[in-house]
């Protein structure tokens, strides 16, 4: 029942509210006013409502107040009804002292339920030094002369001052410049297009988007200004030193009341408004930008400010030939642009890709912020357990003013044998056959760095008998003439010898005749005796005997292949070598043969022809 | 039994003594292992002052190159060469450490005489020796076969033989005798300062002729008090004895 009733009220009220559901209760009031000066504080609902209730404004005296005032407005847009209605409180209040008050929220009641408003800061600014000292009486007179100054815009109550955060700083610290526009007692139009920015030598500038311009009211050196952000930029000094930054020009366009005299009443009416151009130049600034540091650690590459770091793998069992990605989000405030990827040190085995950088970053008052992530991809070509040294991205840390250093852990990724084993298989695979043929990248081995081989660990030999063989420099001579002096002995020994027994060679050849005679008479003697074994063993002594003496072939080398190659070499002819060698045979043969009386004349004979022969050789 | 007792006291002593040299060597080896260099370089230095060994200026070359010490470690791997002139470490060491000094000089000596040194250095003074004197006593050899010998055959092979070994010997014997004249005379040297100025006359008010660096190795011609007139290259020049380590 109460629902049914509900939705009636509802259907009543629709008309003449609106569809908005929800309830908008908002308090509004400039942000910074000046002591003495009225001002206005509403309240705003968007829907009907009664019984506002405002808080107790125990800094501000109320001038007057609360005025209500109702508007609403009903549009039909492409048959679309969109209605607004809006409630309006308004009170005139005024500051009784300088300082930053709040005024605490205000309750209303919309439809019996209790809404709250937003509370309000309000920041107070004394009066015009030059106002109070005039005094309120001559308040009047003050405004005169206000609007006598306005014809003049004077770089009193038209200037820009150029506001740097910190004139201090060190190399790659963000600092804010912002240029401001001042200006009190002239009316500015507008900004030109006409500004010249100084070049920011020496910096690397990151400019602040502004969407528009707002005016607030500031208190600067006694007096009280319309101002104006014109302009912000975000400075990194990129060298140490002190960087000045030259003057900016800025154009506006100025309201100025012509000071002709009242023609008509119109002409007073709708007032004489010119517009002028009035150039401003803002001054120049000085930053005194100090060096980092020394000891800046090996994976310094110029990052200051103030950061954090979040690796990330994403799997650590892959099998080969599977890329590998490893992730680092560096995020933080600084000079974000400028830093620089680490470098991974991939291990050998893999083959590494360009990093894929993915920049997010925020331009604010207070610096570049956000951040920076780095995706490493790799494929790993061959099997096995692989470490990948942990990554060191080192920065200055701008509030500790300390080198910092943040460091991935180390990762170990396991490296299967990829199922298909790239060509291997595809070639088995063709075949069609079991015995699969597997085929190795052949790679030279790569030379990753150089170094000093290391120490030598294996004990030295055990001291002084190492040198077992020392020759001294002393008696190095003694070591010449000795054997020198050994060897002339045995030259003279040898030689003696040798000519001794060349003497014996002579004797034995000159008697060798004889000696064979001898024989031979004897075998003769043994022939007519019929003594057949004496015979043939004189015979045999004399042929012997008589080639040894005259060749001087020693006896254990006599034989009849000696025999024959020396007689050959001293030119005998062939013949006679037979005959030779025809006497051994016959001698040595017929020795132990059943034997004639016959042969044994004829052996003989040739036995004594031989000897002659020979004798006639001259051998 | 008394005797047995004896013999086994000996026997420990013989032993603790060679183990004290052990230890302290592998002593000094762990410490190289775990980076401790100066602590190592200590370990071979102690043991240097007992016996040299090119073992352990090897050794202790390497210690002095990882504490940065360019110019002893270049001394000490020379030194190492000295006492084993086949060492393929200490040259390959040597190599390297001698890359990383700043002076670059360059051989200005004729190539054969380049090369006749490098041959000479590659063998010790008492190992040219004992090889000359073999060379000889088979060159006396074969003169006394060439001599006596009947045969045609034998006395030529005996002839070339001799002369061949007898000319070797004497090339094995002027080899050893250069090496003695290096060793006794020490006129090799290394810069053990950062920067040294040559000057032209061994005084300090000398003009300064040329600018060597720590590590480069040196020769010295002669010895004048504290001033020694040392060749580098081309250039000549008087510099303080205290600026140099001799090898």
């Amino acid at each position: 029942m109460k629902r049914i009733l509900f939705i009636l009220c509802t259907l009543y009220i629709v008309p003449l509210s609106l569809w908005a559901d929800e309830v908008v209760f908002k308090a509004q009031a400039p942000s910074q006013v000046i002591v003495g000066r009225p001002f206005q504080m509403t309240y705003t609902v968007n829907q009907r409502s009664r019984d506002l209730r405002a808080p107790e404004f125990t800094d501000f005296d109320v001038l007057s107040g609360p005025y209500t005032s109702t508007s609403s407005s009903t549009s039909f847009v492409n048959g679309r009804r969109t209605s607004s209605f809006e409630q309006t409180y308004t009170y005139m209040l005024m500051a009784k002292r300088e300082g930053t008050f709040t005024i605490g929220p205000a309750t209303i009641k919309v439809s019996g339920e209790q809404v709250q408003s937003n509370g309000v800061r309000i920041t107070v600014l004394p009066e015009d030094q030059q106002t109070s000292s005039q005094g309120g009486s001559q308040s009047n007179q003050n405004t005169q002369s206000n609007q006598s100054s306005q014809s003049s815009a004077s770089s009193e109550n038209l200037f820009v001052r150029t506001i740097v955060s910190k004139t201090r700083v060190h190399e790659q610290e963000a600092l804010l410049l912002t240029y401001k526009l001042y200006y009190a007692g002239v009316d500015v139009a507008q900004m030109t297009n006409n500004i010249k920015f100084p070049e920011y030598t020496g910096f690397l500038k990151q400019d602040i988007e502004q969407n528009e311009i707002q005016t607030e009211l500031e208190h600067y050196n006694g007096r009280n200004y319309q101002t104006a952000v014109l302009h912000q930029t975000v400075l990194y000094p990129q060298h140490s030193g002190d960087i000045t930054i030259d003057p900016a020009y800025f154009e506006f366009v100025l309201r100025v009341q012509t000071r002709q005299q009242v023609r008509s009443i119109f002409d007073d009416f709708f007032g004489t408004y010119t517009n002028v151009t009035k150039g401003v130049k803002a001054p120049g600034a000085t930053i005194h930008v100090a060096a980092l540091p020394g000891g800046k650690p090996a994976g310094f590459s110029g990052g200051v400010g103030k950061f954090s770091f979040t690796p990330s793998i994403s799997q650590t069992e892959v099998q080969a030939n599977e890329a590998v990605t490893i992730k680092i989000d560096i995020s933080g405030a600084g000079n974000m642009k400028l830093l620089k990827t680490p470098a991974i040190d991939w291990p050998e085995g893999f083959e590494p890709y360009d990093p894929k950088v993915t920049n997010n970053f925020k331009t604010t008052t207070s610096g570049v912020s956000g951040t920076k992530s780095i995706e490493y991809l790799a494929i790993p070509r061959s099997a096995g357990e692989y470490t990948i040294p942990s990554i060191a991205f080192s920065y200055f840390d701008i509030d500790e003013k300390a080198y910092r250093t943040l460091r991935s852990p180390e990762y170990t990724i396991h490296v299967k044998r990829g199922a298909g084993s790239a060509a291997g298989s595809a070639v088995s695979g063709e075949e069609g056959n079991e015995g699969a043929v597997y085929y190795a990248q052949k790679e030279d081995i790569k030379q990753l760095g150089t170094d000093i081989r290391y120490i030598d660990t294996k004990q030295p030999k055990a001291t002084g008998s190492s040198r077992s063989f020392v020759i001294s420099y002393q008696y190095l001579w003694l070591w010449y003439v000795i054997p020198l002096l050994i060897a002339v002995v045995l030259l003279i020994v040898l030689r003696k010898q040798i000519r001794e027994a060349a003497d014996i060679t002579r004797i034995r050849y000159k008697r060798a005749n004889k000696v064979a005679q001898k024989r031979l008479k004897a075998a003769s003697a043994a022939l007519k005796a019929n003594n057949k074994d004496l015979f043939y063993e004189e015979i045999e002594r004399a042929a012997w005997t008589y080639l040894s003496d005259r060749l001087s072939i020693p006896t254990a080398d006599l034989n009849k292949e000696n025999i024959t190659t020396i007689l050959r070499r001293k030119g005998v002819s062939d013949e006679l070598v037979k005959e030779v060698t025809d006497v051994l045979s016959t001698a040595e043969f017929a020795r132990y043969a059943p034997a004639t009386d016959h042969a044994m004349d004829d052996l003989f004979e040739a036995t004594t022809r031989l000897i002659n022969h020979l004798e006639d050789q001259k051998l | 039994m008394k005797k047995i007792k004896i013999r086994l006291f000996l026997a420990a002593l013989v032993w603790s003594t060679m183990t004290f040299a052990q230890t302290a060597f592998d002593t000094a080896n762990a410490a190289y292992a775990d980076g401790r260099y100066a602590e190592a370089a200590e370990g071979y230095k102690a043991l240097l002052a007992q016996t040299p060994d090119a073992t352990v200026y090897y050794n202790l070359g390497n210690a002095q190159f990882k504490q940065g010490e360019l110019a002893q470690a270049i001394l000490n791997y020379e030194r190492a060469l000295r006492l084993r002139p086949n060492y393929p470490e200490a040259k390959y060491n040597l190599a390297f450490a001698q890359s990383r000094i700043t002076d670059n000089i360059a051989e200005q000596d004729f190539f054969l005489s380049v090369w006749a040194r490098a041959v000479r250095n590659s063998l010790q003074e008492n190992t040219w020796f004992i090889l000359s004197i073999g060379l000889f006593v088979l060159g006396l050899a074969g003169l006394l076969l060439f001599l006596l010998g009947r045969e045609l055959w034998v006395r030529k092979t005996a002839f070339h033989v001799a002369w061949t070994a007898l000319l070797f010997s004497l090339i094995a014997g002027l080899n050893g005798g250069s090496l003695h004249q290096r060793d006794t005379l020490r006129n090799e040297a290394v810069i053990t300062q950062g920067v040294v100025n040559a000057k032209s006359s061994p005084d300090r008010s000398g003009t300064d002729l040329f600018t060597i660096h720590e590590g480069t190795k040196v020769t010295i011609r002669e010895s004048l008090g504290e001033w020694c007139n040392i060749r580098v290259g081309n250039n000549e020049g008087w510099i303080r004895e205290n600026n140099l380590e001799r090898i």
